[in-house]
Parts: C-alpha cells; structure tokens; sequence
C-alpha cells in the first residue's frame, strides 16, 4: 500500500567520484545525475551500463561534467532514450560544458568516445522545467511528481522534489545555502521533514573561512602577482564556478583603475557562448542582478574588463605582459589550462591559482597538495596535420578502406538476388570507375555533399533503375506507364460540382516569408564566415588528415600554486545545521569520502534518530516508508465538533470518529492529471461516549522562555544546575533527548501555580 | 448579483466566493477585480483609465480595504493593468505581496517612469512620482511562468498569456477552489510572442478579457498585407505614415513586420523608419535579456543574429531631432493620440490628404485616436484650432487581444462552470454574453457581466479530505471502526495522524511534563493504602522499589520516602491530576489524624454489599415511591402506578412489562453505579 521507494547508487559514493545514482519509486526508476569526470573512461560507466534499458526518467541537477558529463555518452552510445528532465540553464550550459570538452579533446587528439552530434542529441531533446513547477508524470510514473527548487552552486542548480502520495523525496546535492554574486542560495530550508533526503557528504570535514575573506585572499594573490610581473592562470570549468570568478574580477577591475592596464581573458572554446547565455538568463540568477538591471538597465554579464577568447591565437593578440587567463578546464586534464602550463609552469613569478578542488586523481588535485609538488610530468599531445608522404599513405589506405567497403556491400548486394544481378554489376562498375579517380576524391564527394562533381549517370541505367519491384506493364499497354485513374466527376442542376478550395487564392504568410528570408539571410551571413577565416572558427571541425603527436615532458613546478575555496558550496557545519532543520525521516549520503560520509552519517544519527544509510556502489536500500497512508472525507457533522487551537502555522484539534461507507474520488490534481482514489467518510461516533484517550502536550517550551512567562505571572525564577528554580519549593528541569519536562516541588501554593503556568505553554488534548 | 456590502465578511468558515470587479467592469482601462474567498483576498491587476487623470483614473479601491489584501497579481505591464501599482503600495494602506512575471516587472518600471514625466502635467493631480516609483519596485516579488507560489494557504501560478511580453495570466487555488484570470490574453502565435496556454483542467470560475466581444479577427497574414500595402503605398506616391502605438509590447511586433518587409523590398529601401520612442533603446535591452519568454521561432533567429537589431529603423529620441523631408514611416507613443510626439506629428500631418494614420491597436472611448476611426471632417488640434482631417486613417487591430473565435474555443475547451467577462466596452460585452449564452445553452455554465463595484458572489460546498498517515494508517480501517487521532492542519491542508507521530509529520512536537510532589505524611502507609483501596480500583505494591511504593491505577505512583514524606509521581494527564489531587487530600484529611476509627468501620465487602443495597433501595425509594428489598435474595421489587418491575441484584437482570419504567429504572442504576462504585480510570 505504502510507496515502494529503492536507491541504488551507481558511481560516487564513499568516494568523491562523478554522481550517478538510481532511485525507484514503486516501479519507476528515476536516473539521478549521470556524472564523469575528465578522463572519460568507460570503465566508470560499467555499471550504469547494466541499467540503461530500465531507467525512465532522467533528472540532472547541476549542468557540470560530474553531474551531466555522462549524457551523451549514454544517450549517444548506449542508447539511453529515457526523458531527460533539467531547468533550462543546466540544459544550455551543460551543451556548452560537453562542447568544450569535445572541442578541447579532438583538437589534441583522436577523441572519439562521444562526439558532437552526440552532444546535439542528448541535449536537443530535454524536457526543461522552471523552478517550483510541478511537473506530473504520466505512463508508468502515474502519480508521480517532479519538482525543481534552487540550488545554488551552479545556475540552474536543481535540487529535486520527487513526490508521490504526499511523500516527498528530496535529491539535494552540490548546494549552497549562501548567497553570492551570481546566485541566490538555495531553498532547502523550505523543505521539512520530507519522507527521503538523498544528499552529498562531499564538503562534511571541510572548515571555512568567510566568504568575503576567500575573496579577499582569491584577489590578492591574483594583485600580488599582477604587481610583481607575473600572469596569473585560473583552471577553471567551461560554464560553472567560472561565472562567479568572473563576476568578483570583474567588479575589483572595475572599482579599481590601477588593475585595467592588466587584460583578463577568459579562454575556453565556448566562452562567447557561456556570457550570451549568461546575459539572457538573469531570471534564474541572484535577486541583486536582476534588480540591478531593472533599475540601472545594467546587465552585470555585460563584461567590461574582461575579453573573451577563443583560442590561444585570440590571447596572443592581448597587451603583452602580466595578465590574468581564466582558461578551461578546471581538471587541468585536457582544454587550454594545460596548453598553457606547459608555458607557465616554469616562470616562477607566475601564479596558478585553482578557485576550485580538482577531480580526484586529475592533474588539479596533484598540484593542489601541500606543499606543492616540485615537478610534475605529464603527457602533452598535439594533432599535427599530414604531410607529405604520410599524407600520402593516409590517402592510400582511405581509399582501399573505401574499396574494401564498396567490395563488401556489393557482395551482400549479389546475395540479395539474382534478378538484379546484371543491373548491380552495372553500378559496382560505375561505382569502380569513380574509385579509380583521382585517390581520396570519393571522400571528399562525401564530406562535402553537392561540393565534388556528379558523375554521369549512363542512361540505360537510369532508365533501368526505374524498375522496381511491384512495377508492372498494365494489361494492354503497349509502353510503361504509371497507373492512373480518371475520377468521375459529379454533376447536378447547375453543372458540375466544384471544389470551392481550390479555386481559393493561396494565402502565403508574410510570417513564413519573413522567416524564410532571415534564413536565407543568417545562411548568407554565417556561411562566408567560416569559408574566409576556417581557423578562427572554434566551432568548425578541422577534417583535414592528421595525426597525433604525444610527447612526454617533465615540468619543475616554480610558479606559485594555490587554492582558495570558491566553490560556493557550504562547510562542514553549515551542512549540519541545514539537515538537522530538513530533519528528514530516512537520509541517504552520498557523494563524499568515506571519512566525510562517516562523519555526517555519525552526526545524522546523534540527531534525528532516524534511519541513516551510506550504501556502497551497486547496493540497494530500501527507503520505503514503513506503512502506508489512506484519505478521509472529513465530514460537516465531525468536523462541528472538534476544537482546532492554533499553534504556529498549524491548527491542532483532536478527532474522534466512526468510518462511514467508502467513497470513491476523481480528483483533478492542480495540474492536471486526474486521480482517483477512495475515500473513507469519517462520521462522528455513534452511541455518544468517545473512547479515553490519553493526553497530548502540543509544543516545545524552553526553560528560557517559561522563565519570562514566570516572571510576568510574578513568579521570581533563576537558572541553577541547569533547572530552573520558580519560587521556593519549586524546580522544572528538561530531560535532554525526550522532550520531557520534570516538575518537582513540595505541596505548596506554588507548585499549583507553577503548574498552570506550565500547562498553558502547551495545548493539551 | 447585489451591491456590495460594506463590510467585509470575516467568516472563514464561509464558503462564499466573491468576485468584484473595482475597474474594468463593462468598461476598458483601469483593470483591477477583487477576489475575496475564505478569508483569502486577491486582487488581480491594479490599472488606471487611460481617459481619465488623477485620481479618477484610479480603480474605485475604496471599495475594499486594501490592508486585507494578500496578493495582488499584475498580469502584464500595460498601463491599463499595472499603473496604479506605485500608488497602492505606497499611498494606501495596502501590505500585502505583489507578483508579476520577471519581463513585466523590468518593463513595468521603464513604462511608469515615461508615464510619470509624461504626465507631469499638474503636480496637484500627480497619483505618485519617481520615489514612489522606485519603492514599489522593492515591494514586487517576481513569478516565472509555471512556478507554483504558496503564500499563506493561497497557491497560484502563471500561465504564457500571448499578448505582450511577459503576460501572464494567473491561476489561483484557495483550499481547492480554482480561478483563472485572463488579463489581456492571445492565443495566435506571433513573430515573437508564444499563443496563450491551455491549463490543463478546468477552473471554477474564468475571469476573461473581452475586449473584441463577438468581433472576428481578420487572419494574421491577411492583416499583416493590408498594413505592409497601404505602407507601401503611400510612401511611394510620397506621403507619410504615422503609426501612433503603446511604446513597448505591441509595437515591437510591428516593428519586426516592417523590418521583415523593408528587408524584402529594396525598392522603398531609401524610406526611413522611425521608431520615436524615448524608451527604444531601453526596451531592446529588456526584448535581448528576456529572450527565452518568447516564442522558438524568434528564438531560432536569435541563434543567428539578433532579430531586434534593426537595420532599416532608427530611433527617434524627440520631434526635435526629426527632419520631416519627404515620406518616412514614424511609429510613435502614446498609442491613442493623447498627448506626446504620436499627437504633436498627427498635428503636423492631418491636413496633407497623401498621409496616412494607421490606429494599430484598440483604442479607447473617448481618446483622439477613437475619434478619428469614426470619421469626422474636423478635428481640434492640440492648440484648440479645428482644421479639416484630410489624411487616411486605417484601423488594422494588431493589439493580441482575443477575438470572440479565441474566446468562445477557450472557453468551450476549458469549460469553467462559471464565467465572469470583464475588460470590454458595456454593448460588446453584452453581444458576447447573449452569444456564449447560445453556446452554452443547456448546460451549467453561468456567465456573468458585473459592473464596477458590483459584487458577484458564488457558492461552493468544498469537501474536507485529510490524509491519515504514520501509525493510525498502518491499516485501512473497515466501515464502523473507531478512528482518533489529531487532526493537524496548516494551510488548507489536513492530516490526521497518531499523537506519537506529530513531531515526525510537523514542525509540531508532542512534549511530556513529569510532575513530582512531595507532601508531608506522618501515618502509617499501610492505612494510606486502604483508604486507597478503597476509593480506587487497581491500586497495587510497585514491586522490587527501593522504598515503600504503590502504584494507583498505573497512573500515579506513591512512594514512602520517609517517616514523614511521600513522594508521589505521575504524568501529567487530565486524569492523573485529578488522581493525584485526590491522593493528596486523602493524604492531608490522614495525616491531620481525622479518626482512625472511621477507617474500622470500612470493613470487608460483603459488608459494602449490603450496605450497598439498602442504600440503593434509600435512593430508588426517593425515585419511584414503594421500593422492597428481599436482603437475602438480594432482589429489588419496585412498584409504581400499578406496574411492577424486580431488580436481581446478583444477575442484574431487571423485570417490567413498561419498557418506560424499565429504561427509567435501568438509567438510575447506572448512575447510582456511577456513584457508588470506585472510580474506574
């Protein structure tokens, strides 16, 4: 009867690896994160692998690589073709985040573990959702709801609501409860007492300063450096943390006239993209950008100190000397921050300052530790164009691939039948004769469509290939021809019956015109581009043969390397507090070391008591709860008689009532969906006399405040040994743990008045 | 339909929904309707009549009291829907939240501050200034379309309305009960605006816009032509238009119309537009920023280049920067010829019979601009001087508002049981009541057209459900069974669930007081317990105590602590106080050393039973008259008006022909048990 709820997680937990987890509730399995990390190694999917045909749903909830990384892999690859459910800015931004990094792979080497039109089709076909819309499921989740709620961190950072018969589970990973520049903090508070709380243990042993402080520090190292000659390098990612960073340089550059001498650039294959999308979707950011915009018409991504680049030529042709590089990615695994380590590692006035831990085990971390490595070696490749008698060989042996492909699929064309052989011999020699051209012309015929000259067709073959099956000569034709029937046209008084339609003038949309035209325009506009300057265009995937060239180099480290916190997440203690406020019934950790985890998973059960699970990789627990729930009709006559009390935002009252025969509801859900359910009338009892039952306390009283209550009833009152003495014969003492106040005194005139007193701190029912 | 009261009904419990439209009850301008439902008042829209100053341009606000209102919802920008704003929050005493779609609140302030400097006419006759202005802005709480907000008890969210960029139109849901209002709605797709939604399910009552009554619009593409052709025209045989339009929301669309054309036809390409707006440059950075409001296919341009960097329009920041040489285009706010540059070039060009005016939108009663559409020979210029109208007007309705096609499927689709119309001139709301009247015939749907301050109220029986949950629903009871819990509700909202699980459901908590009292007692424990006994049943030795210890009824425990001290502790409970209040007057009534012979007395039960019964023939005799008692048969024989009736006192079973008397008699058993009997806890 109950909701059947499952979690299983599939890759980062009692680790800090990507998030994956999958989540059941009753037979609908939800897809929770589907996370990489830099490397991009298959092998952290394995066990995602064994699942791909059972999920239904897929929620992402930040748009970073550990969050989304694996889509369009799964989708691409593996064949994923569950909804994929995002806010729009993790949607947009994610696109730009795998862009980046298929950008940054293929330029240095043979990437091919996912590509571009992989990228496109995973994040072509999201569903996006607004924060705080409810969205039903239908089909198998029926009765399911999902919702998206702030989470700070990232823009359009999701915790997600999944909800269903009231319950509520709750995904709330990678959060920040602060808020910054960019971003308001998230809205976990609102929820309380959900029935599961899946959250990340990643940040539970960390201890910060202030916000303001790491900011401070952040730009004093970066003022340091600048003043002393240096450059400074930021690793950071394509479209997350980056906007916060960008938003705290750009405000010091621009309160600060002795610093616009110095250029900042930010340098990844997407950076016009990110600030674009940034710039339209001040909606999902901080309440500051958007009044600021509102009132000064100002749009804080409207970046004025800062250039954007797209490639190591573009940051070239910056003012020479120190300069800050805000380049990608933040792994320093691949992308510009490793081209350009290779340049700065070594100069020791320079500065690469990391706003972000790196990825477990990637180049970042390595750096990160302290002290600082002192050399580091690392494996730089390059994509180097073919030329000459490589070249050549690279065309030879594209052509016999080509000829052995040709060769194959005519053979399997051979088997078909021997009918068409003759005219299937005809084309394999048509199609040889094209592959004797000129070596590699065939592919280029097929990188280029409509760009390579069309050979001939002879005419007896075109003529042939008219020939299909189920063409045959109609009885009595003396040549081919196509069927075709005469309709009988109909006739009454006044002559023939005409179809008014098609007498009527067409009626083209000037709308369509319009969008025909700029088409035509934007095709004519953006074609030449690419054509006149192929290599500015970070987009434009570079065909040409080529190679990869890896090379071994050992860097000393002289630069300076640090790490200031700028990863908007909580500490440690701040994760503590917000869940003993969430309280939820049943937490799940995830995402965090295994001493991270132990630690949350220990306090987590200090407090609230209840069930607390750390579940390693492939393990399943059951978060059902434990019984289930059912609806009552509260009827007018039940309800006369009960006595509500306000408390806070609640009305208590105490209901003693008799089942009446079921009902059955159809209910319209506020969006939509209609459910039926049964209902129980609750009639009041029949023969008078409630059943005794025994009395309930409503409310909390604190010592402190019953003390003021004391005192205003004239009671004299002090703290002693942690109980409160009222009067003198009288002491109430709370019993830590369970709610329970003692109250001992003497028979006295007191102690009745201390009593009341108490009582009426409390609705008894 | 009743003139409004007036008092507000505090009734909660009351399940009246009134609807009063403060403004645009038969009447276009100064929207603002007033929902008051449980206790939970809304008001939608706060708008000022455009034909009006001051003052009486104002919605009739005192009609309510605007202290009580919750939320106010403001469903787009325009100033017929959101002008009045500035002067409810900071000129009255309205405290509650104001919502509106994050494009409408960044327009609305471009909009106000133009409308505020505009209308500096008379400083006396000002509504509120730039301060106000600015203060208002801190008070609006913003909204994105789907986004379910819940503001004490009260749940809405907005829906995509067409019409101008980031319309809105607004669901609300209090305790269940559903309204939509419309504000100004679309629901044909435009070049950058997406057509009006369809919510999913039905309301219970529609407020609806209605505007275009029963009038039909041309299609799209068919009025697109007309206003492209008689551009063309008269610019080429020299002629100049005027397109006099709202500054910001509609006559972005237009502009993209002409951009698109003038792009198409490099022969009028030598033409200038002009687009003479003060907030032109202003507004395009809002139509950029805002972008993901509209709909794909402005979108998809947007991909390419931006759609609203025009190339053939440039802006005009004043009249005194135009050089009017030769035909040009000028489309210029204020959108019905009021005041202001569309009014200062109307004067400059209604003599010349080549020009052409272009009225592109609804134009309210009594306006220049409605004037003109009728026709006259004569018009009065702005300095007072009548001159002849020599130029062409054309009226071509570009203003997104639903016509009666739109209206009547929407409504038909949506089927709300009740229909409210507002926003429309008094005879085109009439003509599309009558209509949809004949479309809903023979089925429940009631429309109705309120005046301005003219109280529609409605009747809904909404039914109470709770969700039981935790303990109490470990099993679904079956017809006739017993169910008690605590019904907790917040909101509109209930639950009703076991005490032990109110801090598990809540942010309530169920505490426990522990009350230990020690009282004086120097007799011995051994007649304390008698005396117990002999009140209370169940009074037991609490086994393996360190001292002396009795346990009464389970409840209250009573401990020899000493010679002289008890100690007695219990829960507090109703009933354990009562019990405990009990002990400690027996206790002081003993320890006060009242006779210990008295307690002789008291002896077994056999002795009680006797005494018992004579006590009970004592007092039936009191009741019915001649009562006999057979001691050793322990029966009672009552007699009264000849009817005889016998009591076995050992069976308890009672003998009598008269049910009467025997009911009688049995009722002054069961009391006399009740009195006689120790108490049963």
């Amino acid at each position: 009867m109950g909701t059947a709820v499952r979690f299983m997680p599939l890759c980062g937990v009692l680790s800090e690896d990507p998030l994956c987890y999958l989540l059941q509730v009753d037979n609908f399995s939800i897809l929770l994160d589907c996370g990489w990390n830099d490397s991009f190694d298959p092998v952290l999917l394995e066990n995602v692998k064994s699942h791909i045909s059972d999920i239904d749903a897929v929620l992402l909830s930040h748009p970073d690589t550990s969050h989304l990384g694996a889509l369009p892999y799964l989708m691409g690859k593996l064949g994923l073709a569950a909804p994929v459910y995002a806010t729009l800015p993790v949607a947009k931004l994610g696109h730009l985040y795998m862009y980046d990094h298929v950008l940054s792979r293929q330029a240095v080497s043979d990437f091919d573990t996912f590509d571009l039109d992989d990228v496109d089709f995973a994040f072509n076909s999201m569903e996006t959702i607004k924060y705080a819309e409810n969205r039903v499921l239908s089909g198998k989740g029926a009765g399911i709801t999902i919702s998206a709620h702030a989470a700070g961190h990232l823009v359009g950072g999701t915790l997600w609501k999944i909800s269903k018969d009231g319950e509520d589970i709750i995904y709330a990973v990678d959060y920040n409860h602060r808020k910054e520049r960019h971003l308001n903090g998230t809205v976990l508070l609102n929820f309380v007492r959900p029935a599961v709380l899946i959250t990340d243990a990643y940040n539970a042993l960390s201890v910060q300063t202030p916000q303001k402080q790491r900011d401070q520090e952040f730009l004093e190292a970066v003022q340091g450096t600048l003043r002393t000659g240096g450059s400074v390098l930021v690793p950071v990612d394509t479209a997350g943390r980056v906007l916060e960073v960008l938003l705290c340089l750009e405000h010091y550059w621009g309160s600060n006239r002795a610093y616009q001498g110095f250029p900042v650039a930010l340098l990844t294959s997407v950076s016009y993209n990110v600030v674009d999308f940034a710039k339209s979707s001040l909606e999902w950011m901080a309440e500051n950008i958007g009044k600021h915009f509102e009132r000064a018409r100002a749009n804080a991504f409207d970046l004025r100190h800062t250039t954007l680049c797209h490639s190591l030529e573009d940051l070239a042709a910056l003012a020479h000397g120190p300069k800050v590089v805000l380049a990608s990615m933040g792994s320093l695994e691949t992308g510009f921050s490793r081209l350009l380590l290779e340049e700065w590692t070594e100069q020791p006035g320079n500065l690469i300052i990391f706003p972000e831990r790196g990825q477990p085990s990637s180049l970042a971390r390595f750096l990160q530790q302290v002290p600082t490595p002192p050399r580091v070696s690392l494996t730089l490749s390059e994509k180097i164009p073919l030329e000459g008698e490589e070249l050549e060989k690279h065309r030879q042996e594209q052509a016999l691939l080509q000829k052995q492909k040709l060769e194959e699929e005519t053979r399997a064309r051979e088997q078909l039948g021997a009918v068409k052989a003759e005219e299937e011999e005809r084309v394999a020699e048509l199609e040889a004769a094209q592959d004797a051209g000129p070596s590699g012309a065939s592919l280029q015929v097929a990188a280029e469509p409509g760009g390579g000259p069309v050979p001939p067709v002879p005419a007896e073959s075109a003529k042939r290939k008219v020939f299909i099956d189920g063409f045959e000569l109609p009885p009595g034709a003396v040549h081919p021809m196509f069927p075709d029937a005469e309709e009988p046209k109909e006739w009454d008084e006044y002559g023939e019956v005409i179809d008014p339609d098609e007498y009527r003038q067409k009626e083209d949309d000037p709308m369509d015109l319009g969008r025909n035209l700029a088409e035509a325009q934007g095709g004519r506009a953006a074609a030449p581009e690419p054509e006149a300057v192929p290599e500015e265009d970070p987009m434009l995937i570079d065909d040409r043969p080529s190679k990869v060239v890896t090379k071994q180099v050992e860097l000393d480290v002289r630069c300076k390397v640090r790490y200031v916190d700028m990863e908007g997440r909580p500490d440690g203690r701040s994760m503590k507090n917000i869940i003993e406020h969430v309280a939820p019934i049943k937490t799940i950790l995830v995402h965090g070391t295994r001493e991270a985890t132990e630690n949350l998973r220990r306090f987590c059960e200090s407090k609230s008591g209840a069930s607390v699970h750390t579940p390693d990789v492939n393990q399943w627990v059951d978060v059902s709860s434990a019984v289930g729930a059912y609806r009552v009709k509260l009827t007018e006559e039940m309800m006369s008689g009960v006595t509500f009390r306000k408390m806070g935002d609640y009305e208590v009252g105490w209901v003693d009532s008799q089942v009446g025969p079921p009902e059955t509801q159809e209910q319209t859900t506020e969006y939509g969906a209609v459910e039926k359910s049964q209902l129980l009338p609750l009639l009041p009892l029949r023969g008078g006399d409630a059943p005794g039952h025994k009395a309930v306390l409503v409310g909390e009283v604190k010592l402190s405040d019953f003390r003021q209550v004391l005192a205003s009833a004239g009671v004299p009152a002090r703290f002693a040994d942690g109980a409160l003495h009222c009067g003198k014969h009288v002491v109430v003492r709370k019993v830590a743990q369970q709610q329970q106040l003692v109250i001992e005194g003497a028979l006295s005139e007191d102690y009745y008045k201390v009593r009341d007193l108490l009582y009426s701190q409390f609705y008894i029912v | 339909m009743a003139k409004r009261k007036e008092t507000v009904s505090t009734d909660v419990r009351g399940d009246k929904l009134e609807i009063t439209p403060l403004g645009a009850g038969n009447e276009v301008g100064r929207s603002s309707v007033f929902m008051t439902f449980k206790g939970k008042n809304i008001l939608f829209d706060c708008g000022i009549h455009p034909a009006y100053s001051g003052l009486a341009a104002l919605p009739f606000f005192d009609e309510i009291d605007l202290s009580t209102v919750d939320i106010l919802l403001v469903t787009h920008f325009h100033l017929d829907h959101a002008a009045s704003l500035p002067y409810v929050t900071e000129k009255t005493a309205f405290k509650g939240k104001v919502y509106m779609t994050h494009a409408t609140k960044a327009i609305y302030k471009l909009l106000l501050l133009d409308f505020v400097r505009v209308s500096k006419v008379a400083v006396e006759d000002m509504l509120y200034d730039e301060h106000d202005l600015e203060r208002s802005m801190a008070k609006i709480e913003v909204i994105d379309y789907h986004q379910t907000v819940e503001v004490d008890g009260i749940r809405f969210w907005a829906y995509t309305a067409g019409h101008v960029l980031g319309a809105a139109m607004f669901m609300v849901d209090v305790a269940g009960v559903r309204v939509l209002y419309t504000g100004d709605y679309s629901r044909e797709e435009d070049r950058h605006l997406r057509a009006a939604e369809m919510p999913p399910f039905s309301p219970d009552v529609c407020i609806i816009e209605s505007t275009y009554g029963v009038q039909i619009h041309q299609p799209r593409a068919v009025r697109e032509r007309r206003f492209t052709e008689i551009i063309a025209s008269t610019v080429m045989q020299g002629g100049r238009v005027l397109i006099p339009a709202f500054a910001l929301g509609r006559a972005q669309e237009l502009l993209l119309i002409m951009e698109e054309y003038w792009a198409a036809h490099p022969e009028i390409q030598h033409v200038p537009i002009y687009y003479a707006s003060p907030l032109a440059q202003k507004s395009l950075l809002v139509y950029q920023t805002y972008i993901n409001s509209m709909n794909d296919r402005i979108r998809g341009q947007f991909e390419i280049d931006n759609p609203f960097n025009f190339k053939f329009i440039s802006n005009l920041r004043s009249i005194r920067e135009f050089e009017d040489v030769g035909p040009s285009v000028v489309m210029a706010s204020p959108g019905m010829l009021q005041s202001g540059m569309s009014r200062q070039l109307f004067d400059m060009w209604c003599q010349d019979k080549r020009n052409a005016c272009i009225v592109p939108g609804y134009s309210v009663e009594g306006t220049l601009a409605s004037t003109i559409l009728k026709e006259p020979k004569e018009v009065v210029l702005q300095s007072g001087l009548p001159v002849p109208l020599r130029m062409s007007v054309h009226y071509i309705s570009f203003s997104a508002h639903a016509d009666y096609t739109q209206t009547s499927d929407f409504l038909t689709e949506l089927r709300p049981p009740n229909i409210i119309l507002v926003h429309g001139e008094a005879n085109e709301m009439g003509r599309l009541k009558s209509k949809l009247n004949t479309v809903f015939a023979g089925t429940d749907i009631k429309v109705l057209t309120p005046k301005n301050t003219q109280t529609v109220e409605l009747h809904f029986t909404s039914e109470k459900t709770a969700k039981t949950v935790g303990r109490l629903a470990a099993e679904t009871p079956g017809e006739g069974t017993q169910v008690g819990g605590l019904l907790v509700k917040k909101g509109f909202t209930y639950q009703l669930m076991d005490p032990a699980d109110l801090h598990t459901y809540t942010q309530l908590s169920s505490g426990s007081v522990l009350q230990r009292q020690s009282l004086p007692y120097r007799g011995s424990f051994f007649s304390l317990r008698q005396r117990l006994e002999q009140l209370y049943e169940g009074v037991v030795t609490v086994d393996k105590a360190e001292v002396e210890s009795l346990s009464v009824h389970g409840v209250v425990t009573v401990r020899h602590e000493s010679d002289e001290l008890l100690v007695m502790e219990w829960a507090s409970d109703p009933i354990a106080d009562m019990v405990a209040d009990s002990v400690v007057a027996l206790v002081l009534q003993l320890d006060a050393g009242a006779s210990e012979k008295r307690l002789a007395l008291v002896g077994t039960g056999s002795v009680s039973e006797r005494d018992e019964l004579r006590l009970r023939r004592r007092l039936l005799r009191d009741l019915f008259g001649t009562v006999d008692l057979d001691e050793e048969a322990k029966v009672l024989t009552v007699k009264m008006d000849g009817v005889q009736a016998k009591f076995d006192y050992e069976s308890k079973e009672l003998e009598c022909e008269d049910e009467q008397m025997a009911d009688r008699i049995r009722t002054a058993f069961r009391r006399m048990d009740a009195a006689v009997h120790p108490l049963k806890v």
